[in-house]
């Protein structure tokens, strides 16, 4: 494998956010996938990283949803189509 | 009021076909909005941090998508639609409001500010979830005022994102700014977040000089706010 073909550590870090967010090209994910795997210091990091983002995110979405919420936009709706 | 569960992130997301487009009544309207209304409650919740302010929100939003469904394009995307108007719905009433909570200015912080901190205090970082067990001490309402303290543009985006995995593309699309410009958001405002929870949890005696304290806080199962 040439030198063009891997991220250095520098380059993956650049790509964090994007990887973690599945928001990079297929090569370029694959490429940060390839750095993960051999180097322990960025796995680490990235993998801290995404557990903030999972758990932040596990967080937010504990809620209750009304019961009634669901019958009053419907009731609200009804009475907006007949007026 | 329902058990409490995940509400938010699950949601399908409905496309109307061209042929519900040309004949939208009041009940296929509801049928669409039904399948989106749980994860759009969850992002008006976070939004308006008041369950009164965020089903008038729904509801507003609701009935402004139906007068105006002309507006949306068949075969596009539903709940990204539905949750613009949501999101102008809050911008409207936001700009009345005068009494915007204290937010934080944080932009100078560094990269895996959590990360960086958790080792100069000795806590795990490796494992299948190394931040759970700070987040889970630091606890859900300080997650949730952490998020409440970012300034809005980037609360906004953050919250579009942790609540329902949209992409980029999609919280673009919902805001009405360029790709790039979100990017920049959700980046800047999880360093900032990740301060903030930091933060918190000093302030709020979770960790100390050099451990987790332990009989800090942790949420029981099932807690919500």
């Amino acid at each position: 494998m040439s030198a063009l073909s891997r991220f250095t550590c520098e380059e993956t870090f650049r790509r964090l956010d994007d990887y973690l967010d599945r928001e990079l090209t297929a090569d370029e994910m694959r490429l940060v996938g390839e750095h993960l795997e051999i180097c322990a210091a960025c796995a680490s990091e990235f993998n801290f990283e995404e557990s903030v983002l999972t758990g932040v995110k596990r967080k937010l979405r504990q809620l209750d949803l009304p019961d009634d919420l669901q019958a009053r936009v419907a009731a609200a709706l009804v009475k907006a189509s007949g007026s | 009021m329902t058990a409490t569960k995940d509400i938010a992130g699950q949601g399908p997301t409905p496309v109307a076909t061209p042929a519900q487009r040309a004949s939208l009544g009041t009940g296929e309207f509801q049928v669409l909005l039904a399948q989106i209304l749980p994860a759009a409650y969850g992002y008006a919740l976070r939004l308006a941090r008041s369950r009164a302010d965020a089903e008038d929100l729904v509801q507003e939003a609701a009935l402004n998508a139906f007068r105006g469904q002309r507006g949306f394009e068949a075969g596009t995307n539903f709940k990204a639609w539905y949750f613009r108007i949501l999101t102008n719905c809050f911008w409207s009433k936001r700009r009345q409001d005068q009494r915007r909570p204290r937010s934080v200015d944080l932009d100078d912080t560094p990269d895996l500010y959590l990360y960086t901190r958790s080792a100069e205090h000795g806590l795990p970082q490796d494992g299948a979830d190394p931040a759970s067990l700070l987040l889970d001490r630091i606890g859900t309402g300080r997650v949730v005022e952490a998020i409440a303290q970012l300034p809005e543009e980037f609360r906004v985006a953050s919250i579009l994102y942790f609540m329902e995995d949209f992409t980029y593309h999609e919280i673009a699309e919902i805001l009405g700014v360029p790709v790039g410009t979100i990017r920049s958001r959700l980046h800047r405002g999880r360093k900032m977040l990740q301060k903030t929870l930091w933060q918190g949890a000093l302030e709020a005696g979770i960790v100390s000089a050099g451990q987790v304290e332990a009989e800090a806080e942790v949420d029981p199962p099932g807690a919500n706010v």
